[in-house]
Formats: structure tokens, C-alpha cells, sequence
């Protein structure tokens, strides 16, 4: 898209400033950070692809998610929603450079995936049979559907959006409610296939029909603590201090509180009935991560994914207050990174050491990659859907 | 509508109420249908109810009289009518906890109109719904063995059985659900009690408004109250069709063990709940003049919140057919060719027509916009749902591991009996309460009058 002229509505909410310095911080650490992933990798290939994947999940979360509360948004309406589109539209346009960050997983398919073994298959009946699912092109196939109908979405939805801000035509809103509505239809569908592929997948012989829910409520409980984060920093200057009012961060943090506990309900009632089961094929994927350290860094987990935003989220104060939701915010990022962290790496070598320092170089980096990538997409527009039908009720009383 | 609140078409919303409509017109509306002389057609239609309530006593006694034997239960199939019921009618009720409490949480004004009958119809639901477990227990005066009391006989209930947590779950929901709708009831009990000339009816809605004289500090605590029971009962919506869940779902049987049991059986809850909401409502409003209240809009909210949890359930099929391959696990995997191909095939098919491919009809706005459609959807769901709890209980059972202990099953008279009685008993409680309790809320309506008018000045 090349640049075009703003108008003056446009450019009343222009981007501050600041966020080219932020950009340049990210990608710098960023590009740092993948030298040194680099250099892991080739001591080290197999901690590089394990931490690859669950920072490229976890990353790829936050976009998905917020792209997931976009369409809802679009659909229900709210101004907490409106006055945030803008990010969730930045978040959305960077599922293409995912993308291309999920090709290094490709390369390192063999190191992660058992069932991608050809000597491994050969001797599981078990393998045998998902074989027509668990396959690599297949797999590569179904990759290529997920990020097709999330692109497909994700670009037309802002492409529109971006027609609202220019011509203030009046059907885009109605059409962008029912584009959202197949829209959320097919992301769920495509995020639980997704989830089974890449992440339950490392362990083939363990099933569970809760995992792709568990795995989109845990996007969600990531995209909004991230949108916690990042509101906070925007609304700290001009355009959007006069934007976002302590009452969408109340409501920012009765979503993440939502979804805090969905998380909890759901993780929870899969260890129940599995455990109550206790069917060799199901509880084993439980004992392994029962075993040292990985029953703790599981405690760790619940209380940083539940226990402690469950109960600090209860209080009003504390949620129209942006700086210290942020503080609440922040452990849940890092509790859904580890949460991932514990699902995948058990799976791959029980007696691993529970973190590899590739683990946090490579999350940084594709963090630092993404992020610039982000902030690029979220200079480029305002960051205000200024014709949206319903901007001035949300601004009201700012 | 400041925020939070859904308003669907922006350009023209369309009103919560019918425009023209003052705070004595509410009261007047409302009030008078409990307050005016019973109307002609109430008689034969409760009558019509009545007998099939008595219905039900007859099943009933004939069932404590003769013992579970004149049902269709045996091995295998041990779960049959009483449990699908059960499922069925606690399903039923959750659409009014979630109208009466998480959508009041969400500010979403358009409950206001359809909460209080949607509540008396949880509480009738569950009413109906608990009587099936205990008359499944064959002794079914001994019930109290369920609970845990100090006795001589060295009992005590195995607290790893999702049924015993199912005995807490369903009482605590039916007295919270209880609570609520009384508390939600005070404020109108006392506008009835101020504006009826009977004395009986004078003292009968007095006693129940339990001095209620709307003073600022009555309003206050009430508000108070009303909230707390709110957050009370908002995890209810959730917990008890959790539980219901797990009662199939710790087992090992085929087709029950399923990790995605708990969303989609509340999903499936709220999906069955909103049907029976549309139900009665369309019949409703139509007799008694109601349009003014329940607008096209509520229909249309409600259609939607049907599609989007129908759309759960259909995502939780699809979930079971692909993990019954995936699995690797035999048994699964038979479990779901037997459905398809087996002797409950009409079954099975009939239960996707009804709970999935009836409800993609309301993607369309014509649909949701026809009384007539909504009210047909909404019939086919009723009839889906049980359905589907009458596929998941008895499939599962009635050709598990062993070839040799396979069998068939089916309801008898009395089975069908109990059930179309027990709509009996549904029908005739929802009849009675809409002549004696106001079924629509006044004093919430009065709160969302003037702001409509605000808005409409601006």
C-alpha cells in the first residue's frame, strides 16, 4: 500500500512519536536475540526447535487471540472493543510474518514429531493408523489452510475497516458484522486443528477432545493481557489518553478475568476426567509431567495463569487502575508462556533441564521480531476507527 | 446504552420497548394480568396441563407401587428415561440463570423483559428435573441416604461419584435459583399488594412482599442483594452442567469419556435453555398483548445466542467423531459407527437434523425476524436436546466392550408416561405462576423507560 494523504480527522490520531523508538528497541533486541538463537541452533538443534516452538506459540497466540476478539467485538459490539480495534487490526496484519516464522518448523519437523519418522511409524500400529491424519504433507497442507483462513479474514476485515475510516459508508459495518460471525466460525475450527497438530501432536499417542478449547481460551487470556499492556503505554499520551477511560480497562480486566478462569474450568476438568479415567493412553501424558521438576513449574503455572490474577482481577480498584492492571497482566503473559513450555517439552524428553537458555533467547527474539512488526502495522492508520458508527458513544465521558 | 451493552444495528435500533409507553403504563400493562378476572381460554389450557399432570401422579404411583420394573430399564442399558430427563429439563433451566444472572452482569438491558419468566422457568425445570434421579433410585423414600449424616448403619456417600456431587450441584442451584427469583419478585409483590382490592389478595401479596415499602434504604440493600445473588448464581450456569457432565464423563465407557463433555454440555444447556424461552414466549406475549415488551429485538437476541451455542454443540459432534478415530481406540471408534449405522441410526440422524442443520437456519434474518420460524427452531431444538441425551445415555450403554452383554432398549408406556407428565407438571406450575406473579418485571422495566427517553432527546 503505498502512502496516501491523511485526512485531518485521520491525523488527529495520529501515532505519537515515541513508538519509532520502541520499534527500533524491538527489532535491535530482536535481531540480537535471533544471532544468538542462531548460533544455538547450530550447537544445539534440538533445544532450538523445542524453544522455537513454543515461543512461535506463543507468539502467535497474541496476534490469533486478538484477532479472535475482534470479531467478537465486531459482532457485539462495546466500546471497550472500538476504542482498541485499531491494535487488534495491527495484531491481525502480522499473521502473514508469522507465517513465514512457522517455516523454520518445517525444517525442524523431524527433530519435534515422532510421527514424522518413517523408522518410528514402522514400528507403531498405533502410528500406523493416525497415519492418515499424521503425515508430512498433510500436515504442511493443513498449515497452509489455517493461515489461508485466518489471512483471508484477518486482511479483509482491515481492509474494510480501513475503507470505514476513508469513505464512511455505512453498509461496511453491517458487512464486517457478518464476515466476523463465519470469521469466528472458521478461526475456531482452524486454532483447535492447529492446536492438535503442532502442539498436541508431540506426544502421538495422547488424545484429548478439550484441547483445542484449552488452547484458544489460553490465546484468549494472552491477547487480553497483552491489550492490558499495551493500552496502558498508549493511553499514557496523546491521541489516545483522551481515549481510553478507566472503565474500558475495567472492562479489559473483567475479560482477562473471564478468561483467567475459563482457563482454570477447562484445565481443570480435562486432569479430572482424565485422571478419574485413568487410561494408560491418557494419564501418561499427567504422570510424565508429575515427575521433578515439572510437577512444580505445573504449580507455577496455576498460580500465575489462576490464582494469583483470579484474586487480585475480584477488585474494582485495582481494574480501573491501568498501572497496576498491567502488574496483574504481566504474570499471566509469562504464565501462558510456561504453560506451553509445560505441555510441549515433557513430551519430547522427560529429563530435560526445565529451562534451556535457548528457551528465553528465542523467545525474545521472535518476540522482538514480532513486536517491531506490530508496531510498524499499528503506525500506519489511525488509531481510532474515526466513522465507526458507534465512536462517539464510546468516547462519551472519556 | 452507554457501554458494554450490545446495541445490534446501529443506523436504527430497534426499541427494548415499544415507544409511547410511561411508567404507569408498564405498571398498568403488567399488573393487570395477574390483577384483571381470569381470562376464558385460561381454563381449558390449564386444564389441559392439569391432566397431564395428573398423568404423571398416575405414572408416578404406579412406578412406586410396581417398582422401576414397568420402565424399560435392565442390563445393559441400566441409564434410560430417567437419566435423558434429568439432563433434559436441568438443561432447560440454565437459559434463565444465564438471562437472569450473567446477562445482568453484562449490562445487557434487553433481560429485563424475559428474566422473571425465564427464572420461574429454571425453577420449575429443576423442579421437574430433580424428581427423575430420585424416582430412578427405585426406593425412592430413602433419598436422604444421599447425603452426608451421622447414622447407625455406617453409611456414608463415595464422594468420588460425580451423582453424589450431582446431589449438591442440583440443590444448591434450585436454591439459589429460588432466592433469586424471589428477592427479583419483592419490589413487584408490593406494586401488587398496593393495587389489588381483594382483601385475600391484599394479605396473600402482602405477607409475600415481606414489608416492602420502597424507601431508599429498602433500594439500596435490595441492589445490593440482587448483585451478590448475581455473582452467586453466575457460576451455577457453568458448575451444575459441569457436573451433570462428569457423571458420564469419569467413566470409561464409549462415547463418555470425553474430555470436552463440560463446555458442551453447558453449551448445549444454554442452546436447549434459549429454546425453551422462545417457546413460551411467543405464545405469551401473543395472548396477553405483550409485543409492547418482548419486541422482535429480544427474539432476535435470543435467536442468536441459539445459533452460537448450537454452533458449540455442533462443534462438540464434530469433536467426537474425529477424536473416536484419531484416538486409535477400538471401542470409540465402534461406539460412533454404531450410531451412524446402528440399530439408533433414525435416532442419530434425527438428532443432527434437529441440532444441526434446523439451526443454521437462524443464520438468515427473515428467520429471525418470523415469529412463526423462531417458534418452529426453537420446537425442533426442544426435540433435538433430548435427543441427544437419549443418543449419548443409550448407545453407550447398549453395546459396550462385550458383544456378549449387548441388548437393546426403549421406553414403555410408563417411561413415556413419566416424561410427557412431567411437561405436565412444567406447564401447569409456568400457568399457574403467570395468574398469580407478575411474569414480567415492572419495576426493571420502569428503569429502562426514562433512559430511553434521554436518548431519544440527545
Amino acid at each position: 500500500m503505498t502512502e496516501r494523504r491523511w485526512s485531518a480527522e485521520e491525523e488527529r490520531y495520529r501515532a505519537p512519536a515515541w513508538l519509532d523508538r520502541v520499534q527500533r528497541r524491538a527489532l535491535l533486541l530482536g535481531v540480537f536475540a535471533a544471532l544468538l538463537s542462531v548460533v544455538g541452533a547450530l550447537l544445539s538443534p534440538e533445544h532450538f526447535f523445542r524453544a522455537y516452538l513454543v515461543g512461535f506459540l506463543f507468539w502467535i497466540g497474541i496476534p490469533l487471540g486478538l484477532f479472535g476478539i475482534s470479531m467478537l467485538q465486531h459482532m457485539t459490539g462495546g466500546g471497550w472493543g472500538l476504542v482498541a480495534r485499531r491494535v487488534f487490526e495491527a495484531a491481525s496484519r502480522t499473521l502473514p510474518f508469522l507465517a513465514l516464522l512457522f517455516l523454520p518448523l518445517l525444517w525442524g519437523r523431524r527433530s519435534l514429531y515422532v510421527w514424522a519418522r518413517p523408522e518410528v511409524v514402522a514400528e507403531s500400529e498405533l502410528l500406523q493408523h493416525k497415519q492418515p491424519y499424521l503425515n508430512e504433507p498433510f500436515f504442511l497442507g493443513r498449515a497452509l489452510l489455517y493461515f489461508g483462513v485466518w489471512l483471508l479474514f484477518a486482511l479483509l476485515l482491515s481492509r474494510w475497516s480501513l475503507q470505514q475510516d476513508r469513505s464512511n459508508d455505512p453498509h461496511l459495518h453491517r458487512r464486517m458484522q457478518i464476515l466476523s460471525s463465519l470469521g469466528l466460525v472458521a478461526y475456531m475450527l482452524t486454532a483447535s486443528f492447529a492446536s492438535f497438530d503442532w502442539l498436541m501432536s508431540l506426544d502421538p499417542a495422547w488424545f484429548s477432545s478439550l484441547f483445542g478449547i484449552h488452547f484458544v481460551v489460553g490465546h484468549g487470556a494472552a491477547a487480553f493481557a497483552f491489550l492490558i499492556v499495551w493500552m496502558r503505554r498508549l493511553s499514557g499520551t496523546e491521541p489516545m489518553a483522551d481515549v481510553v477511560a478507566p472503565r474500558h480497562f475495567d472492562d479489559y480486566g473483567k475479560f482477562l478475568l473471564a478468561f483467567v478462569l475459563l482457563w482454570a474450568y477447562v484445565s481443570f476438568s480435562q486432569f479430572l476426567i482424565i485422571w478419574s479415567g485413568n487410561l494408560p493412553e491418557e494419564i501418561t501424558w499427567y504422570v510424565h509431567r508429575q515427575e521433578g521438576g515439572w510437577w512444580w513449574l505445573g504449580i507455577v503455572v496455576f498460580a500465575l495463569h489462576f490464582v494469583l490474577p483470579f484474586f487480585l482481577l475480584l477488585s474494582p480498584a485495582l481494574r480501573r487502575e491501568p498501572a497496576r492492571l498491567a502488574l496483574v497482566a504481566l504474570p499471566v503473559l509469562v504464565g501462558r508462556w510456561l504453560d506451553l513450555h509445560w505441555q510441549a517439552v515433557p513430551s519430547l524428553e522427560l529429563h530435560a533441564p526445565l529451562l534451556h537458555w535457548l528457551d528465553i533467547a528465542v523467545l525474545v527474539a521472535i518476540g522482538g521480531l514480532w513486536l517491531a512488526a506490530f508496531l510498524w502495522q499499528l503506525k500506519r492508520r489511525a488509531l481510532v476507527p474515526i466513522h465507526d458508527p458507534h465512536l462517539q458513544e464510546a468516547l462519551a465521558d472519556a | 446504552m452507554a457501554d458494554g451493552s450490545a446495541s445490534v444495528t446501529p443506523a436504527a435500533p430497534t426499541p427494548l420497548i415499544a415507544p409511547g409507553h410511561t411508567t404507569a403504563s408498564v405498571t398498568d400493562k403488567i399488573a393487570s394480568v395477574v390483577l384483571q378476572r381470569t381470562p376464558r381460554w385460561f381454563y381449558p389450557a390449564f386444564g389441559a396441563a392439569f391432566l397431564l399432570l395428573m398423568l404423571f401422579l398416575y405414572a408416578v404411583t404406579v412406578l412406586l407401587v410396581r417398582g422401576t420394573g414397568v420402565w424399560g430399564l435392565n442390563v445393559p442399558v441400566a441409564w434410560g428415561f430417567a437419566i435423558i430427563n434429568f439432563v433434559w429439563w436441568i438443561g432447560i433451566g440454565h437459559a434463565g440463570t444465564l438471562i437472569s444472572a450473567i446477562l445482568l452482569l453484562l449490562r445487557q438491558e434487553w433481560r429485563t423483559s424475559i428474566n422473571r419468566f425465564a427464572e420461574a422457568m429454571t425453577l420449575f425445570a429443576v423442579a421437574c428435573a430433580g424428581l427423575f434421579p430420585i424416582l430412578h433410585l427405585g426406593r425412592p423414600w430413602l433419598m436422604y441416604w444421599l447425603f452426608p449424616y451421622p447414622n447407625t448403619m455406617s453409611l456414608w456417600p463415595q464422594f468420588r461419584s460425580p451423582l453424589v456431587w450431582d446431589v449438591f450441584a442440583v440443590s444448591t442451584y434450585a436454591l439459589v435459583s429460588l432466592m433469586f427469583w424471589y428477592v427479583g419478585l419483592i419490589p413487584d409483590l408490593a406494586t401488587l399488594r398496593d393495587r389489588s382490592r381483594h382483601w385475600f389478595a391484599r394479605t396473600f401479596y402482602g405477607v409475600m412482599a415481606m414489608g416492602w415499602r420502597g424507601s431508599s434504604a429498602h433500594w439500596h440493600n435490595y441492589e445490593k442483594a440482587y448483585i451478590l445473588l448475581a455473582g452467586l448464581a453466575t457460576p451455577l450456569v457453568i458448575s451444575v452442567h459441569s457436573v451433570v457432565s462428569f457423571d458420564f464423563a469419569v467413566g470409561v465407557i464409549p462415547g463418555w469419556h470425553a474430555t470436552i463433555f463440560p463446555p458442551y454440555f453447558v453449551a448445549g444447556a444454554i442452546f436447549a435453555g434459549f429454546a425453551m424461552v422462545v417457546t413460551l414466549a411467543i405464545p405469551l406475549r401473543a395472548v396477553f398483548g405483550l409485543h409492547d415488551f418482548i419486541t422482535a429485538r429480544h427474539l432476535r437476541n435470543m435467536a442468536k445466542i441459539m445459533l452460537a451455542t448450537g454452533l458449540i454443540v455442533a462443534y462438540g459432534y464434530v469433536m467426537e467423531l474425529f477424536f473416536a478415530w484419531y484416538s486409535g481406540n477400538p471401542f470409540e471408534q465402534f461406539m460412533v459407527i454404531n450410531r451412524i449405522t446402528g440399530p439408533y441410526r433414525t435416532a442419530w440422524f434425527a438428532l443432527i437434523l434437529c441440532n444441526v442443520l434446523v439451526t443454521q437456519l437462524l443464520w438468515f434474518p427473515k428467520v429471525r425476524r418470523s415469529v412463526i420460524g423462531m417458534w418452529i427452531v426453537a420446537m425442533f431444538i426442544n426435540v433435538g436436546m433430548w435427543l441427544e441425551r437419549f443418543i449419548i445415555v443409550v448407545t453407550s450403554l447398549h453395546r459396550d466392550f462385550l458383544p456378549s452383554s449387548w441388548g437393546m432398549y426403549s421406553g414403555t408406556f410408563w417411561d413415556w408416561a413419566v416424561l410427557i407428565g412431567s411437561i405436565g407438571l412444567f406447564l401447569s406450575l409456568m400457568f399457574l405462576f403467570i395468574r398469580f406473579l407478575p411474569m414480567i418485571s415492572i419495576f426493571e422495566i420502569r428503569t429502562i423507560l426514562p433512559k430511553r427517553s434521554r436518548g431519544e432527546v440527545s
